[in-house]
Parts: structure tokens; C-alpha cells; sequence
């Protein structure tokens, strides 16, 4: 017996440095840069690319892309492989790592980016972004080191969406794009008092750190997650304090606890006014189509700015928004790349914006030509600012591409949930999560 | 048959003489029964094993490995000797998980014992319809985490709850907040911890009383000893054995809790109710830092060991 043990232990110990090993060798041969020594296949040569998706019944994104593709490109076949959308990411990361990944696959969002990038994970595909037009959203922010790893194919921004019916029946003038953070803080005041009894309330925030973060990041001067600095984010999270505190607002406590979401609040007109992301237009009307919401009249907003230099229909409105971003995994077989390749230049081009904006999607690149197909759908408020709001914004990523910008964003979830549970005061808590920083990142 | 006897034992022990003439070695008709009998027996724990060696032997030796590389699942795994034992050290977010963890455990524990055995005393009674109650004790345990966690969360829920209405209706002016305040999210997850596991500790228990032999009460009762002495001098010490199975499990379900928080407060709010699993979890899965966190689960692990070992003294010496 006690001659087994040892045996038993170096033979385990044998299979795990063996895998551990097979396991090295496999990734390092993925490198950023694998896809210079490409074989074309011939034109007319049938090529079948995969491409991961999620939830393909309830997200069409993936499927359009493919079939508008396949249509300008009859011999490439875009296949889709479906993942869990919650688990999305820790999916994908482990059938890249276990080299069964599909040939491309889409960046959720820039938080992971750093992982698959610092993994090499991912094709260099600088010669694809140089062609794209200088007016793609987001393309920047995949660019490491001189070279771009991504392309995006679609970029959502966040605006105010608010409730005509539920202003006017208040008594208060609607947005009209020059509203500062204060404007809106007493607006959504106001519309409480005006409706009385009624259940609804002047604004709706949901529970996620970016509602307050994402905007305090991107308006605030000088703000830079990664410095650890968390200073710039105490006047946006004492006037979200105040804002549940006079009741404008349900209390965070209610919205975690009753599992409250976004679409309800706002589609049953529970609130008048909510700061959400693009993607909430095709929600709500296929919502309304469907009768999860209620009809009324809508529309869309710049989002409130710090204060009165960027508002205004002359200016230029700055919020947040990550892009989301199409990859190749460097395992491709390259007789595929080319045909990969053009597959991203389309989806980041005029050719795919035109078919997601046909289907209420926010592409990358917002063409006049696209905005005209967005708000030619039937429900889009078709009014001079929802058309605004929408085409006209400096978007700023909620995730800065960096290694600790995961680590740091979770150190901010706690915070978020700190201050708004109203466990710590907005001062104590942000001097906490600097203190973690220092101590915990970098 | 005494020459037969003489014959092998002299082939056994010394081998053929040297002036015998060569020949085919003679095995001991004992030693290839022996062998056949082993290789049964493994083959008779060969599946089981096969298992056990693939989904846990190796992994959890892969885990000690791992515990001191820098790994980020991509890519070899780069060795960095104690490094993230060291930085354990410092790391404040490690140490609050690990205060939480030993708070729930430290509160959970004993709780859940005192119920569980309060229920099993109740349902060991010849009571009408006593099999329903056990089932409707036993149920919690059988449901849903998910849904446990999202009915309770809307029990606790602060301004709507029917909890803190009634604590209203009884004139507490400032009910807690329950899951949404960092003062009470421990006390409200190791009430629904409790509630969910006392049933199934409650059929253990049962089980255990069971087996006490109904002598021993009525010489206690002859002896003049009332429900307290009774229970205090007869039903304790009988149940010894299963109170401690008991309490082992219990602990180290305590110690591993991750589920129950990680549905209902995500470790929040802030992370007053980080535990060292979901610790675990997060600087794996949700930054990729898997050498680090095989590190906190290798002290998690010895945690474990360390509480199991004392108990098992203090069991054998309670024995002695």
C-alpha cells in the first residue's frame, strides 16, 4: 500500500504535466499574427465559414449577417454556432482554448477583449479595418499595439428615452436635448409630483453599474478607470442617491429584490423617462407588436450631459457604449481567412449596416443611408430629436481596453451595489474601492 | 494428503533442488488465486475508479499544481513558485471572503443543527399525518436554488416584503433591509441556508433516533428522569455517531456555500456576503486569474481538512 501511493501520484502527476504540456504547445502556436501566410481558395471554390452566435431564435443579428453575406457571396456559406448567451464568454473561452472554437466569433463587449487578445485568440486583421470607413463607430478601440484585432459590426449608444404621454399628462416639457444631469434629476422630480397617485414615477435607472459608470466615465474630464482614481464618479452616484431618495425613482433594494426589468418599467409605462442603449428600440416595438407594452408615444433624447457646453442640437452629445466586435480565431484553416476576412469587412461595412439597420439594429457605421433605413421602420418616432439622439453622438467605451479593466470593473460592481443599497455613504464607499485598487490591481 | 503438503511446501520455499532435472517453474497454486482474486477485485472497482481518477484525482491534483503557475487558461501555464500564496497576504478582498465564509459556517452551523434536531424530535413522535410533515420538511431541500432564492428575495424585499410589513403590523419602526443592506445580508442568507438544509438534516437525525433503543427511556423514566433528563442523558449520547456524521457534512457544506449566495446577493451589497467559493469563482471565470484562485481554493481545501480532523479528535476522544 505504501508503495502505491507514491506510484499513483507520479503516474497523475505524469498525465497532468502531459496535458499541461499538450495544452501549451496548442496555444502557442495560435499567434496574433497567423493569418499573413494565407492559400485563397480559387473564386468560384465553395468555402463554409462558423461563426458563433447566441440565442439565434430571439437574436436575429447573427442570421441576417449571414444571409446578406451569402447573397453578395454565393460560394461562402456562414454557418452559425449557438451559444448560451449568459455564459457566452466563459463558453467561447473554453472552446478556444480546447481548439474547437468556430472560425470567427463576436466580442460580447470590450470588459473580455483583453483576455482573448492577451491569449492570442485572435487574427490580426489591421489590413481589414484599414479599408473600413472613417466613420465606423468603435473601430479604434480594438487596436493594440499599432495593430486592430476586431472589427465592429455593430455600436449601441445610450440615449434617454422618455414617455410624451406620461410629460404631458404631468404638466412638464418633455426633453428637448439641452438637458444637463441636474435638468433631468428635477425633471423626473417634477413628472412624480405632476402624476400624483398615479403608480408611475419620473424616471426608471436599472440596477446595472454602467447606468451610472458608463456616463460618468465618458462625460467626466480627465476620468480614467484604470488611473484608480474613482473620484469623478461622487457627483453622479449622490445625485442617483437622490434621485431614489425623493422618490422620483424606485430604490434599488425593490429593483434587485422583485427582479424588476427595464422593459416592463418602461413598456408599461411605470416610468417616464429611462437612460437605456440602442438596442432597446427594436425591444419595445416588437414588444408593443406583441402586447408585452403598452401603446403611447415615445421618443428618444440625447442623454444628459455634465453640463451646458455639449448640450443642445448645435452640439455634439457624448455618452458610453461598448461595440460589438467580430474576431477571427487564429485555429482557422487558412485556405479560409481571405473569405473570413471579407466576411468582417462586410458586417462592419455598408453592406451589413444596411441589413441590421433593416431588421432595428444599431450598426457601426451610421450612414446617412442606414439612419434613413432605421427610421423608415414602422414604430421608429420619426421626430427631429429622437433622429438626433440617435445619429448624433461622441460614444466612449464603458470598458477602456486594458489587462485590469475586468478586475477594476468588478471592484466597481461592489461599489455600485455599496452606495446604492445605501450601506455606505457615496464618499466612503469610492475611498473603498481605491484602497482595493491600490491594493488589488496592477 | 500430507505428502502432497510436504511436496509444496518444499517446491514453494526453496525451488527445485539443483540436482533436480530442469523443467517448467512451478507457480504456488495459492499466489495465481490470490492474483485472480485482485484482479477481480479491480475489475469490480475498475468503472467507479476510472471515474473518480478522470473527474476528480486529476483534476484536483492539476488544481495543487496550477495553485503556483500564472495561468490564464490560453497558453502554457508559467510557473511562479508560492507567489500566490504570497499574495493572498495582502489581498484585503480575500480576507473579508474569508471572514464571511467563517461568519456563515460560525452562525449556519449550529443553527442548522438545532433546527434540524428540533424538527427530527418533533416528527419522531407518533403523530397523525407525521409522514406529510417529514415530506413538507424535506421539501426546501428538493427545490430549486434558483427559485428559492428569488422567492425569498422578494419575501426580504424591503418596502414590499411581506417580512418587514409584518414587522410593521408588530411596530418595528426600522425593519432591516434584509438582502439589500450590507448589515443584514448575512443573517438573511444564513436564515434561508437554514431553512432549506434543515430538512434534509432532519432525516439523518431521524434515522439516528431510530436506532435508540426504547429500554433505555423507560429505565430513565423508572429512574425517575424527565423529558429534559431524558433527552439530555439518552437521546444525545445515543445519537452521538449520527451528530457527528452530521456536523462533518454540515461543516464543510458551510465552508463550500456558493450557490445560495451567488443566486441571491451576488456578495452583496459591496461584499458583505463575498464567501471564499464565489471569491473562488470570480477571479476564475470572470478574470481568467485560475492560478490564483486554484490558490484560494487549495486553503479552502485545507480549511476543510484542518475543521475535519479536529472533529474527528474531538469525536474519538468524546469515544475514549
Amino acid at each position: 500500500m505504501k508503495r502505491t501511493i507514491p506510484t499513483a501520484a507520479g503516474a497523475a502527476a505524469a498525465v497532468v504535466l502531459a496535458l499541461t504540456a499538450c495544452s501549451g504547445g496548442t496555444a502557442d502556436e495560435a499567434g496574433g499574427g497567423g493569418g499573413d501566410d494565407t492559400a485563397a481558395p480559387a473564386e468560384d471554390e465553395a468555402v463554409t465559414l462558423s461563426l458563433a452566435g447566441w440565442s439565434l431564435s430571439t437574436t436575429p443579428e447573427f442570421q441576417t449577417l449571414a444571409d446578406a453575406f451569402h447573397e453578395e457571396n454565393p460560394n461562402v456559406t456562414v454557418e452559425l454556432q449557438e451559444y448560451d448567451a449568459s455564459e457566452y464568454d466563459t463558453q467561447m473561452t473554453a472552446d478556444l482554448a480546447a481548439g474547437s472554437a468556430p472560425d470567427m466569433y463576436v466580442l460580447k463587449n470590450l470588459k473580455n477583449f483583453w483576455t482573448y487578445y492577451d491569449g492570442a485568440q485572435l487574427l490580426d486583421v489591421s489590413d481589414v479595418t484599414a479599408e473600413l470607413d472613417p466613420a465606423t463607430g468603435g473601430a479604434d478601440f480594438y487596436e493594440v499595439d499599432g495593430a486592430s484585432w476586431a472589427v465592429p459590426y455593430r455600436q449601441d449608444s445610450w440615449f434617454l428615452y422618455y414617455n410624451q404621454d406620461l410629460f404631458d399628462e404631468a404638466g412638464v416639457d418633455a426633453p428637448d436635448g439641452s438637458w444637463t444631469w441636474d435638468d433631468y434629476v428635477t425633471a423626473a422630480q417634477d413628472v412624480t409630483e405632476g402624476l400624483g397617485d398615479s403608480d408611475a414615477l419620473g424616471a426608471y435607472q436599472h440596477s446595472w453599474q454602467s447606468v451610472v459608470q458608463g456616463f460618468a466615465l465618458a462625460q467626466s474630464e480627465g476620468a480614467e478607470l484604470t488611473s484608480g482614481d474613482f473620484g469623478y464618479l461622487e457627483p453622479f452616484y449622490d445625485r442617483a442617491v437622490e434621485l431614489q431618495d425623493s422618490d422620483a425613482q424606485v430604490d434599488f433594494g425593490t429593483v434587485t429584490t422583485n427582479q424588476l426589468t427595464y422593459q416592463a418599467q418602461f413598456g408599461t409605462q411605470q416610468a417616464a423617462m429611462m437612460p437605456m442603449g440602442s438596442w432597446y428600440v427594436a425591444t419595445l416595438l416588437a414588444q408593443q407588436e406583441s402586447g408585452d407594452a403598452d401603446e403611447f408615444n415615445w421618443g428618444m433624447a440625447p442623454i444628459p450631459q455634465v453640463d451646458s457646453s455639449t448640450t443642445g442640437m448645435d452640439a455634439t452629445p457624448v455618452t458610453f457604449g461598448d461595440p460589438t466586435g467580430l474576431g477571427i480565431n487564429p485555429a482557422i484553416d487558412e485556405a479560409k481567412v481571405d473569405a473570413a476576412k471579407e466576411f468582417l469587412a462586410f458586417a462592419a461595412g455598408e453592406g451589413g449596416a444596411d441589413a441590421l439597420a433593416a431588421i432595428g439594429i444599431t450598426p457601426a457605421l451610421l450612414s446617412d443611408g442606414v439612419v434613413d433605413t432605421y427610421f423608415g421602420l414602422d414604430g421608429v418616432p420619426g421626430d427631429e430629436l429622437s433622429q438626433f439622439a440617435f445619429a448624433t453622438h461622441d460614444t466612449r467605451p464603458e470598458n477602456p481596453v486594458d489587462p485590469d479593466t475586468a478586475a477594476l470593473q468588478n471592484i466597481l460592481g461592489d461599489t455600485h451595489s455599496e452606495i446604492m443599497s445605501e450601506s455606505s455613504s457615496v464618499a466612503d464607499a469610492i475611498a473603498g474601492a481605491e484602497d482595493r485598487a491600490a491594493s488589488e490591481v496592477g | 494428503m500430507a505428502t502432497i503438503a510436504v511436496d509444496d511446501r518444499s517446491s514453494g520455499a526453496s525451488g527445485p533442488s539443483p540436482a533436480a532435472p530442469p523443467g517448467p517453474r512451478r507457480r504456488r497454486p495459492g499466489s495465481r488465486l490470490k492474483l485472480r482474486n485482485t484482479l477481480i477485485g479491480w475489475s469490480f472497482i475498475l468503472p467507479n475508479f476510472l471515474g473518480f481518477g478522470l473527474l476528480t484525482l486529476i483534476p484536483v491534483v492539476t488544481l495543487f499544481y496550477l495553485s503556483l503557475t500564472e495561468w490564464n487558461v490560453f497558453g502554457g501555464a508559467e510557473f511562479i513558485g508560492l507567489d500566490n500564496y504570497t499574495r493572498m497576504i495582502g489581498d484585503t478582498s480575500y480576507h473579508t471572503a474569508l471572514f464571511n465564509t467563517i461568519y456563515y459556517s460560525a452562525v449556519h452551523i449550529p443553527a442548522t443543527l438545532v433546527a434540524s434536531l428540533g424538527l427530527a424530535l418533533l416528527l419522531n413522535r407518533k403523530l397523525r399525518g407525521v409522514a406529510f410533515f417529514r415530506t413538507v420538511a424535506f421539501f426546501p431541500y428538493i427545490t430549486s436554488i434558483v427559485a428559492i432564492a428569488v422567492v425569498w428575495n422578494m419575501l426580504f424585499s424591503p418596502e414590499y416584503g411581506p417580512i418587514n410589513q409584518f414587522l410593521t403590523f408588530l411596530g418595528v419602526d426600522d425593519p432591516p433591509g434584509w438582502t439589500t443592506s450590507a448589515d443584514s445580508s448575512m443573517p438573511a442568507v444564513i436564515i434561508v441556508g437554514v431553512w432549506r438544509e434543515m430538512g434534509y438534516y432532519m432525516l439523518l437525525l431521524l434515522a439516528g433516533l431510530q436506532t435508540v433503543p426504547g429500554e433505555l427511556y423507560e429505565a430513565a423514566r423508572v429512574d425517575g428522569a424527565g423529558a429534559w433528563g431524558r433527552f439530555w442523558n439518552v437521546t444525545l449520547p445515543c445519537l452521538r455517531p449520527t451528530m457527528f456524521f452530521v456536523t462533518v457534512i454540515l461543516t464543510i457544506n458551510s465552508l463550500k456555500v456558493f450557490d445560495l449566495i451567488l443566486v441571491m446577493t451576488d456578495g452583496g451589497p459591496g461584499q458583505s456576503t463575498l464567501v471564499l467559493s464565489q471569491f473562488i469563482y470570480s477571479k476564475g471565470f470572470e478574470e481568467n486569474q485560475f492560478g490564483y484562485a486554484s490558490a484560494v481554493a487549495v486553503t479552502l481545501f485545507f480549511i476543510c481538512i484542518a475543521v475535519t480532523i479536529f472533529q474527528f479528535f474531538w469525536n474519538r476522544r468524546k469515544d475514549a
